[in-house]
């Protein structure tokens, strides 16, 4: 059998034989540190689910009807009538919110080893762009199913393109193609979730696996391996600390790919609504233009980016601060790369002021999160006493976490432009590799 | 190092299943509706009290008599003489005689379909409000509810319930008055324990409708996250044996 | 440098085992995307049995009727084209329907007649060929595509002919003789296709 498969093999490198430097490139002879540890496994999980989302969304789109009238039905349809539907839809909603599982800590992983900085700003920029492709994406995906909640959250989405001043009502009619959310406006949703945005995501994530093999990947301890001596068991030119990705961290990622599956699986088997996280109960309700639902939030994935537009109070008789808020506090992770300057990448080496403030960002994230699930609105009576001003208290909740989360960024400016970073001194060579 | 990673995901993933638990009640405290769609008999009964109480106003639009048979595990027969009592065929979906313009008339709005009720509202939902049906002579169809006030549909089981009368707060003049609790001010043809285990199962049934898939998914899953987690193990050890090579 | 032992028989072995239970892990969750394209309970339900009564079909009339989408032919043979069926019996491909066409009949049409009742001509119109369907051409004269033609079909998209149970002349691309479907006699008047009298459908 394996000889089978080496003898296919060299017949295409005998006729192609440029095939086979790529493939060195990227895995035997790509040398990343030998020190990766546990956040290093989402990135490839992103990919893996990246695969699952193409492979199941051709799979529903075989029996998806994108038309207001037959979208709800539709997917009623795949839940019970089509053969093993449930399953692969399923996979897909599950595979949306892990998505964003994934993402969001590869993201943290950047920060917390400074992967974002020189010499990797380019890794950072194309990165972020492709989170933001996936939120459109994300966004689009969770119109189509039409339920109440789906239509409620383009309305509500959509609108925020309507607080642009000047231009904003008629780019919102554009947008949907009609006063509301309508058959025009599912129909383009449906052709740009399926075919445009993930065309540019896969390019997106070649782009950022290509600019990534060309500087190499950093590690925990923020050390360059590529800079530091020379010479491993299997080539004396290359970084000592470097390991070839195939097959060493293929085999690591393939235990972390079976865990994630495993974890997947479970979702998808016993919790696939995740008590109402993934799924929404109201969006088993058809959409109906006429009764909004008694709570219109977003998903998780998007509550603390849609909290911070809640948080900020309109002025001037408009309503734009909370969008220009929201998009802003986007638009700052995209400019890391020159906002932290600080020469000392990963976090064991960096100053206690830094450690500090990334503790108090991530906490606000997830008050930002709670806000923006309303989960809020059940925790600080229980806190608090019943008796207390719910909205008074999500309010400064909120306000205060929305500036921690800005605040970040300008702490981290002054911290590192003013010098006021005490860093340790950050070894020669990696330190710890299990 | 590999242990804190585990126990560390495991923590995590065991917080946000709590936080979803907690999120996932909203509204005032109901009862637990103890449904369990594995319970054939009670899904078999509770298929029974929808087709002679609520198909008569209620559509399933998305749930066949063919499949609500093979599930339950029932026959044809069964189904088409006991069920279906609208000379549907049997791989037809369970569409409710009345027509949507008489309804309109005589409730002020269409019965909704109930294929997805317990998807939307939740089982212990629906299981409060089978058992919160209380005579209210304010009210145009003499019936009122006190998990959904103000209800547009009169109450089809009280032959099984009986009536029910709401006791109110003592309160003092001026102040809206309260519901403090509902009794039975006259039984009906069940006792309040049969009730309650009927709206159980009618409760059941609906939940099995919302989402039958679920029957299948249960069995599978097991099987799935064991091959997995079997899968893992395997990697683990060739990934231990490789990187023997890595000092 | 690779002075170290490596065991590379544990990890040949590890590594096939690891691979075979991926593989089985892949073609196992390839089963339910392959099963999705299944015809759906919609499509079940929609391709049930369909009852049609026989009464207004005039001798020498076809009738169409759609089973699960597909066309299906009624016929009231007259007795000219009954009498015309062995004629031409040196000319079909399996004129007794037990060579090459053996399965494309229920065991009670399998014979010279092809249906129940010998008047009755009860088939899927669907060319044996590349499926599309045949043209009734049932009057008993010579056609510029036969002149010895005693009725039948005649397939508009590669000139296959067939006689009037849907036997298949020879030298035509088409291979078999048309399809029979399973059905049953509900009362004298009236058939429904797509079940048997032994229920199986």
């Amino acid at each position: 059998m394996a000889n089978v498969f080496s003898s296919i093999g060299d017949w295409v490198i005998e006729r192609a034989p440029g095939l086979m430097p790529v493939y060195r490139k990227h895995m035997t002879e790509y040398y990343a540190p030998k020190n990766f540890n546990l956040w290093y496994y989402f990135g490839s999980l992103a990919l893996l689910v990246l695969v699952n989302q193409i492979v199941t969304g051709i799979f529903l789109t075989m029996n998806y009807d994108p038309s207001a009238a037959g979208a709800f039905d539709s997917v009623q349809y795949i839940m019970r009538d089509v053969e093993w539907g449930w399953l692969i839809r399923y996979m897909h909603t599950t595979g949306a919110s892990l998505f964003f599982v994934v993402i969001y800590l590869h993201m943290f992983r950047g920060i917390l080893y400074g992967s974002y900085k020189k010499p990797r700003e380019l890794v950072w920029l194309l990165g972020m762009l492709i989170f933001l492709v996936l939120m459109a994406e994300a966004f689009m995906g969770y119109v189509l199913p039409w339920g109440n909640m789906s239509f409620w959250g383009a309305k509500v989405i959509v609108s925020l393109f309507g607080t642009i001043p000047v231009i904003g009502k008629d780019l919102v009619e554009w947008i949907m193609g009609d006063f509301l959310p309508a058959d025009a406006t599912l129909n383009r949703f449906f052709a740009l979730h399926v075919i445009a945005l993930p065309l540019v995501l896969l390019l997106l994530v070649v782009l950022h696996l290509a600019a990534l093999h060309e500087v190499g990947s950093n590690n925990p301890d923020g050390v360059d391996v590529k800079h530091g001596p020379k010479g491993n068991r299997w080539d004396p030119t290359k970084p000592a600390d470097g390991i070839p990705f195939h097959p060493y961290y293929t085999v690591k990622d393939l235990v972390g790919v079976g865990l994630f599956l495993a974890i997947a699986a479970f979702i998808i088997f016993f919790q696939p609504t995740f008590g109402g996280w993934f799924l929404e109960h109201d969006n088993s309700i058809a959409a109906n233009n006429l009764v909004t639902p008694a709570q219109i939030k977003p998903v998780w994935y998007f509550t603390a980016f849609y909290a911070i537009v809640r948080m900020i109070p309109s002025a001037l008789g408009t309503a734009v601060w909370g969008v220009l808020g929201m998009f802003g506090s986007i638009a700052l992770l995209f400019a890391l790369p020159w906002i932290d300057v600080g020469k000392v990448k990963s976090v064991r080496y960096r100053g206690t002021g830094y450690k500090v403030a990334l503790t108090l960002f991530v906490l606000a994230f997830f008050g930002l999160v709670l806000i923006g699930t309303d989960f809020t609105d059940e925790l600080f009576p229980k806190l608090f006493g019943s008796d207390i001003d719910i909205t008074a208290w999500d309010n400064a909740f909120g306000r205060v976490m929305t500036l921690i989360y800005f605040g970040f960024f300008v702490f981290l400016w002054l911290y590192t432009h003013l010098g006021w970073e005490k860093t340790k001194p950050v070894p020669e060579r990696v330190t710890t590799h299990d | 190092m590999i242990k804190r990673y585990f126990s560390m995901f495991a923590l995590a993933f065991g917080l946000l299943l709590g936080t979803s638990a907690a999120v996932a009640d909203e509204g005032p405290e109901l009862p637990s509706a103890g449904t369990n769609i594995r319970d054939i008999a009670s899904l078999q009964r509770g298929a029974h009290l929808f087709f002679n109480y609520c198909v008569g106003c209620h559509s399933l639009k998305y749930m066949r008599y063919e499949r609500i048979a093979a599930d339950l595990g029932l026959t044809q027969d069964d189904v088409m003489n006991n069920l279906n009592f609208t000379g549907a065929k049997f791989g037809d979906p369970v569409i409710s005689h009345m027509p949507a313009d008489d309804a309109q008339k005589f409730f002020g709005k269409a019965p909704p379909d109930l294929s997805l009720e317990v998807s939307a509202k939740g089982a212990d939902w629906v299981f409060a409000y089978l058992n919160s049906f209380y005579l209210d002579p304010k009210s145009p169809i003499g019936w009122n509810n006190t998990v959904l006030p103000n209800a547009a549909m009169p109450f089809p089981l009280w032959e099984l319930q009986g009536e029910q009368t709401a006791v109110m707060k003592p309160g003092t003049p001026g102040d809206d008055a309260q519901i403090e609790k509902l009794t039975l001010s006259r039984p009906g043809r069940l006792t309040p324990e049969q009730y309650q285990q009927a709206t159980r199962d009618l409760t059941n049934f609906l939940e099995y409708v919302s989402e039958p898939a679920a029957m299948q998914r249960r069995q599978y899953g097991i099987w799935v996250v064991l091959f997995l987690l079997a899968f893992t193990f395997l990697a683990y050890l060739l990934k231990k044996e490789y990187w023997k090579d890595v000092h | 440098m690779a002075n170290e032992v490596v065991d590379q028989g544990r990890r040949r072995f590890l590594t096939t085992t690891t691979a075979v239970v991926g593989g089985v892990g892949v073609v196992a969750a390839a089963v339910p995307f392959i099963k999705s394209w299944e015809p759906s309970a919609r499509a079940k339900a929609a391709g049930a049995p369909v009852t049609q009564s026989l009464k207004k079909i005039e001798p020498g009339q076809q009738l169409i009727v759609a089973w699960r989408s597909l066309p299906v032919f009624i016929v009231n043979r007259t007795s000219a084209q009954l009498a015309g069926l062995p004629k031409q019996e040196s000319r079909l491909v399996d004129p007794s329907s037990t060579g090459t066409s053996a399965d494309q009949q229920p065991k009670y049409a399998q014979n010279g007649t092809r249906s129940i009742k010998p008047e009755w001509l009860v088939m899927v119109g669907i060319c044996t060929h590349l499926g599309c369907v045949p043209d009734y051409v049932g009057d008993m004269k010579p056609e510029p595509f036969d002149p010895n033609w005693q009725g039948g079909y005649y397939c508009p998209c590669h000139h296959s002919r067939y006689d009037m149970a849907g036997r298949v002349y020879q030298g035509v691309p088409a291979p078999k003789n048309m399809v029979v479907p399973p059905y049953q006699y509900l009362d004298d008047t009236t058939i429904q296709i797509g079940v048997d009298a032994q229920g199986a459908a």
